[in-house]
C-alpha cells in the first residue's frame, strides 16, 4: 500500500454568495406552494374549460395531478439543471457543490441535494413514511375482519383501504433497497465518488416523492374500488380517484426508470480502479439485475396507466369491448409489467442477504457466480411467466401449460440462490448479531412463500387456490416475509454506516422475535382462510371463517407491535445511540472502509481495489481464528469519523 | 477486499475496474464543454452519457413495441366489430363511447398526414446530424449553430403539424379500438417531439455560444442518437398506422 498526503475535505470549501443560483432559494417549502399553486390553477382552468364535457370530472383530476407534480418539481428545483442547459448557462464548480449539500448542514434534507447519501437517507425516510401509512391501512383492513359481519369500515371505504393499502406497499418495497442502499452504499462499494448522474438522482427522489401525495389523494376523490391490479372494467368505471391513482404510477415510473439507468450507468462506468465485475460486491450485482428489470417492467405500467386515463378523460376505447377494446389487453400488459415487478422488489433484499450472510459468517459468498447467474436467470425467465396470473380468466387455455412450466422453471434459480445463501452460512462460524437474526427470519419465510408460490404456478391447484385468501398468505409471505425481512436485515447491517450510530440490539431482539411470531400467526392464519376457501378483497364473510381471521388479525396486531418496536429502536438510536465505528462488523467491502460519517464524494483518495470483495480468514492456517473475527467480544466503540480496526482506510490511515 | 489507496498514477499495470478514462484514451478530448466535475474527463462524461441514452432509448423501445402490439391485439380481436366499424351498418349499428349508433365504418385517416410529420422528424435528425459533423469537423460555431437551427425549425414544424393532424382527423376518440390507437400513437409521438424540440432548442443555443468548439463533438452526437431514435420511432408508428386500418 502506498499513501499520499490527503487533500482537505470538499465539505469544507468555502462557497461565494451566489453559490448554488435557485437552488439557494428553493427547498420543499417552495416545493409545495408551488406544487398547490398550480395544482390550483389547473384545476381552476380545467375546471372552467372542460368540467362540462363528457369526461369532464376525470379530466379536471388528471389535470390537477399534472399541475401538482409539475408545480412542486418546479419548486423544488428538479427542472434548474435542464433548463439551464438548454439556455446555454452550465451549472458552474461552486453550483454543484452547494448542489451537494456544501455548507448546507442538515436543511439539505430538505432541499434537491444530488449527494448521493442524502438521497439516500431521504429515500430511507419516505420508505419508512410509506410503510408507516401502507400498515396503518392494513391494520384498519385486519380490524374490519375481526368478525364475520364487522361494520368497522363500509364496503366501499374497505374497498379503498385494499387498494391504497396495495399500491402504498408494492411502491415502497420497490424503492425500499434500491432508495436507501443502492443510493447511500453502493456507489461506495465500488468505490465511486457519487452515483453517475447525481441530478438525476436526486431528480429520481423527488419526483417520487410528488407522486405520494396524488396517490392518498384518492380518499378524497372517491375512493379506488378496484384492488392494487386496478382489472378494467372496475378502473374504467371507478370514481375519480382513478386517475389520482394512474398518475402516480406514471409520475413512479419516471421516477424508477431514471433510477435504474442510473444504478446501471454508475456500476457499468464509476468503478473504481480493480474493481472488475467478477470483484463486485453481490449486492451490487443485485442492484444491477433489479434496476435492468425495472426498465424492462416500467414502461408497461407507463403504457397501461396512459390508456387508462385515456380511455376515463378522453373516451378511448382501449379497455371498453363494447367500444372495440378489450380487457384482456389490460390484462395482459399489466402483468407483462407485474411480474418483473415481483423480481424488481425481490432481487436487491436477497443480493442483501447474501453480502450479510458472508460479513457474519465470515466466508465469501458461496457460489458467487453462481448467484448472479441465478439473478439473471431469475430476471430473464421472469418476463416470459406474465399468463399465470391469468390462468382462471379463460385468455389463450392453450397457453396455461407452457406458463407454467416457464413459471415453475424460476423455482430452479431461487432454489440455486437458496443454496447459495444457506452455502455462505454452512459451516461458517456465524457471528449473531441484529443484522444475522433477521437473514435466518429471511430464509424461514421465503421458503414457505416460494414452496406456495410453486402450488400457484400449477393450473389445476391455482384453478382452486385463484382470488382466495391462500394466495394473498403466499405473496406476503414472499414479499413482506422474504422482500421485507431482507431489507430490514440491509437496514440493521447498514444502519452504522448511514447514520453513524448503533442499533440497541436488546430492542432489536424484542423487536425481531415479535415481528417473527406476528409474521406466522398472520399469514398462518390466512393460509387457513384459503384453505377453507375464502375470497379475498370482501369486508364481510361467512362465519365459518371467522375462527381463522381473528387468529391473522391477532397475528396482524401482534406484527404491528413489533415494527414499532423496531421503528423506536431505530429512531432512538438516530437520535442518541452508541457512536458507531467505521467498521463494526469487520467487513471487507468498500464502504466500511470509510470513515463515518462518510464524507463528501467518499474516497478522499481514490481507492485501487487489488482482491476480492470476501477475503475472509485468507491466509490464516485450519485450525486458527481469522484474526479479526472474535464472535464473543463486541467492537470497540469510537467516535464517528476516526477508525480502530487496524484495517487499512482510503484515507490512507488505519482503522 | 484489499485495497491500496494512491493515485492514478501508480495503478498502471493494474486491472482496470471502470476507470480506464483518466488515462486520456479514447476517441475524445476535453474542450469548451464543461467537461464534467473536477474529477472527470470528457470521455467519462461521453461513456456514462452514451450508455444512459441507450438504456432510456431501450426503455422507449419497449414502450413504442407494447403500442404496436396494442394496434394488432385490438385489431385481431376486433371485438363487437368496433376495431374500424367495418361490420357496423343500418341494419345492425355499432355504438360510440357515448351510445350514439355507428352505421358505417370509421374513416381511415389521411397518412400524408402523418407521413408529412415522420419525414420532419427525419429531416430534423439528418440536420442534427450535420450539426454533429461539422462539430467534429471544428466548423466553426456559425456554422455548427446554423444546421442545428434548420433542424429546430423542422422539429417544431413535426410539433405543429402534429397538433394540426389532431384537428383534420375524420374521427374522434370515441369511435372504437381504430381511432383510440390510432389517436394514442399521435399523442406518443407529440410527446416525443416535444421532447425532441426542447433538446433541439439547447443545442441550438447552444452551439450558437460555441459550446461544441474544441473537440466536444461528442455532446451533439449524443443528440443526434436522440434525434436518430425519434425519426425511426415516429416512422415505425406511420407505417403500422398507414398499412394496416
Amino acid at each position: 500500500m502506498t499513501t499520499a498526503v490527503a487533500p482537505p475535505l470538499l465539505e469544507d470549501t468555502k462557497l461565494g454568495p451566489k453559490a448554488g443560483g435557485f437552488y439557494r432559494r428553493q427547498n420543499i417549502w417552495t416545493g409545495l406552494g408551488f406544487g398547490i399553486f398550480l395544482g390550483f390553477v389547473a384545476w381552476v382552468v380545467s375546471h372552467a374549460t372542460i368540467q362540462g364535457s363528457n369526461w369532464g370530472s376525470d379530466m379536471v383530476v388528471t389535470c390537477t395531478m399534472l399541475g401538482w407534480v409539475i408545480g412542486f418539481n418546479v419548486g423544488m428545483g428538479t427542472f434548474n439543471a435542464p433548463i439551464r442547459w438548454m439556455l446555454g448557462h452550465d451549472q458552474t464548480h461552486e453550483d454543484e457543490l452547494y448542489a451537494a449539500g456544501v455548507s448546507q448542514g442538515s436543511s439539505r434534507y430538505f432541499k434537491f441535494c444530488t449527494d448521493h447519501k442524502v438521497v439516500g437517507t431521504q429515500y430511507l425516510v419516505l420508505v419508512m413514511v410509506l410503510f408507516a401509512v401502507g400498515g396503518t391501512l392494513a391494520m384498519m383492513i385486519r380490524t374490519q375482519l375481526i368478525t364475520a359481519h364487522s361494520s368497522f369500515l363500509d364496503p366501499q371505504t374497505y374497498n379503498a383501504i385494499v387498494t391504497v393499502h396495495g399500491m402504498v406497499m408494492i411502491i415502497a418495497t420497490i424503492i425500499m433497497v434500491s432508495g436507501p442502499f443502492a443510493n447511500f452504499i453502493m456507489p461506495i462499494m465500488i468505490g465511486a465518488k457519487d452515483m453517475a448522474f447525481p441530478r438525476l438522482n436526486a431528480m429520481s427522489f423527488w419526483v417520487v416523492f410528488s407522486a405520494v401525495p396524488c396517490l392518498l389523494a384518492t380518499f378524497f376523490l372517491g375512493g379506488v374500488n378496484a384492488g392494487w391490479t386496478t382489472y378494467a372494467p372496475l378502473s374504467v368505471q371507478a370514481p375519480p380517484a382513478m386517475d389520482a391513482f394512474a398518475m402516480t404510477i406514471i409520475v413512479f415510473v419516471v421516477s424508477v426508470t431514471v433510477a435504474g439507468v442510473n444504478t446501471i450507468v454508475t456500476v457499468a462506468t464509476m468503478r473504481a480502479k480493480g474493481m472488475t465485475m467478477g470483484r463486485l460486491p453481490i449486492f451490487t450485482w443485485g442492484s444491477v439485475v433489479g434496476g435492468a428489470l425495472g426498465l424492462y417492467a416500467m414502461p408497461a405500467f407507463l403504457v397501461v396507466m396512459t390508456m387508462m386515463i385515456t380511455d376515463r378523460a378522453t373516451g378511448t376505447s382501449f379497455f371498453v369491448p363494447e367500444m372495440g377494446g378489450s380487457q384482456w389487453l389490460w390484462e395482459n400488459i399489466f402483468w407483462i409489467m407485474g411480474h418483473p415487478e415481483v423480481y424488481v422488489i425481490l432481487i436487491p433484499p436477497v443480493a442483501a442477504v447474501l453480502e450479510i450472510a458472508s460479513t457474519f459468517a465470515r466466508k465469501p459468498v458461496f457460489g458467487y457466480k453462481v448467484a448472479i447467474a441465478g439473478f439473471i436467470a431469475i430476471a430473464s425467465l421472469s418476463i416470459m411467466v406474465w399468463a399465470h396470473h391469468m390462468f382462471t380468466t379463460g385468455w389463450a387455455p392453450n397457453l396455461a401449460g407452457p406458463f407454467m412450466i416457464t413459471t415453475e422453471l424460476i423455482s430452479i434459480p431461487t432454489g440455486i440462490i437458496f443454496l447459495c445463501t444457506i452455502g455462505t452460512l454452512w459451516r461458517g462460524s456465524i457471528w449473531t448479531r441484529l443484522p444475522m437474526y433477521f437473514v435466518y427470519l429471511f430464509i424461514w419465510n421465503f421458503i414457505i412463500g416460494g414452496v406456495t408460490g410453486i402450488y400457484l404456478s400449477d393450473v389445476p391447484a391455482d384453478q382452486f387456490f385463484h382470488g382466495d385468501m391462500f394466495v394473498t398468505a403466499h405473496f406476503h409471505y414472499t414479499l413482506l416475509g422474504g422482500a421485507m425481512i431482507g431489507a430490514t436485515a440491509a437496514v440493521c447491517y447498514w444502519f452504522p454506516k448511514v447514520t453513524g450510530r448503533m442499533l440497541n440490539e436488546r430492542i432489536g431482539k424484542v423487536a425481531f422475535w415479535t415481528i417473527a411470531l406476528g409474521i406466522q400467526v398472520t399469514y398462518f392464519g390466512q393460509f387457513w382462510e384459503g384453505f377453507q376457501g375464502m375470497a379475498r378483497r370482501i369486508a364481510q364473510y361467512n362465519p365459518q371463517f371467522q375462527t381463522a381471521n381473528q387468529m391473522s388479525t391477532i397475528g396482524a396486531y401482534i406484527l404491528m407491535t413489533g415494527w414499532i418496536i423496531f421503528l423506536y429502536m431505530m429512531l432512538n438510536a438516530w437520535r442518541r445511540g452508541k457512536i458507531a465505528p467505521a467498521n463494526p462488523w469487520h467487513a471487507k467491502t468498500l464502504e466500511w472502509k470509510v470513515p463515518t460519517p462518510v464524507p463528501l464524494e467518499n474516497f478522499v483518495v481514490d481507492p485501487v481495489v487489488t482482491s476480492d470483495p470476501y477475503t475472509y480468514g485468507e491466509g490464516v492456517p485450519d485450525g486458527q481464528v481469522v484474526p479479526e473475527f472474535a464472535p464473543t467480544k463486541e467492537p470497540e466503540l469510537v467516535p464517528a469519523g476516526s477508525a480502530a480496526s487496524g484495517e487499512p482506510t482510503a484515507t490512507g490511515g488505519t482503522n | 477486499m484489499s485495497i491500496t489507496t494512491t493515485d492514478h498514477d501508480d495503478a498502471h499495470g493494474q486491472d482496470d475496474g471502470a476507470h480506464g478514462d483518466d488515462h486520456g484514451h479514447g476517441p475524445v478530448v476535453e474542450g469548451a464543454e464543461n467537461p464534467g466535475g473536477p474529477h472527470e474527463t470528457g470521455y467519462k462524461r461521453d461513456q456514462k452519457e452514451r450508455l444512459m441514452l441507450w438504456l432510456l432509448i431501450g426503455g422507449d423501445l419497449l414502450f413504442l413495441v407494447l403500442e404496436v402490439f396494442t394496434w394488432f391485439y385490438l385489431r385481431t380481436l376486433n371485438t363487437s366489430g368496433l376495431w374500424n366499424g367495418a361490420q357496423c351498418t343500418t341494419a345492425s349499428p355499432c355504438t360510440d363511447g357515448l351510445g350514439n349508433p355507428i352505421t358505417s365504418p370509421i374513416a381511415k385517416a389521411d397518412p400524408k398526414h402523418a407521413i408529412i410529420i415522420a419525414c420532419l422528424s427525419i429531416l430534423a435528425a439528418a440536420f442534427v446530424w450535420m450539426s454533429e459533423l461539422a462539430a467534429k469537423k471544428g466548423s466553426a460555431k456559425r456554422s455548427v449553430a446554423g444546421w442545428a437551427g434548420i433542424a429546430l425549425v423542422f422539429m417544431l414544424a413535426a410539433v405543429a403539424w402534429q397538433i394540426y393532424q389532431f384537428q383534420v382527423l375524420p374521427f374522434t376518440t370515441i369511435d372504437g379500438a381504430y381511432a383510440s390507437t390510432y389517436e394514442f400513437f399521435m399523442g406518443s409521438t407529440l410527446a416525443h417531439l416535444i421532447l425532441m424540440a426542447f433538446v433541439g432548442t439547447g443545442l441550438w443555443i447552444r452551439a450558437g455560444k460555441g459550446r461544441y468548439q474544441g473537440g466536444t463533438w461528442y455532446r451533439v452526437r449524443l443528440i443526434r442518437f436522440f434525434a436518430v431514435w425519434i425519426a425511426v420511432s415516429t416512422t415505425v408508428l406511420v407505417v403500422v398506422a398507414a398499412l394496416f386500418y
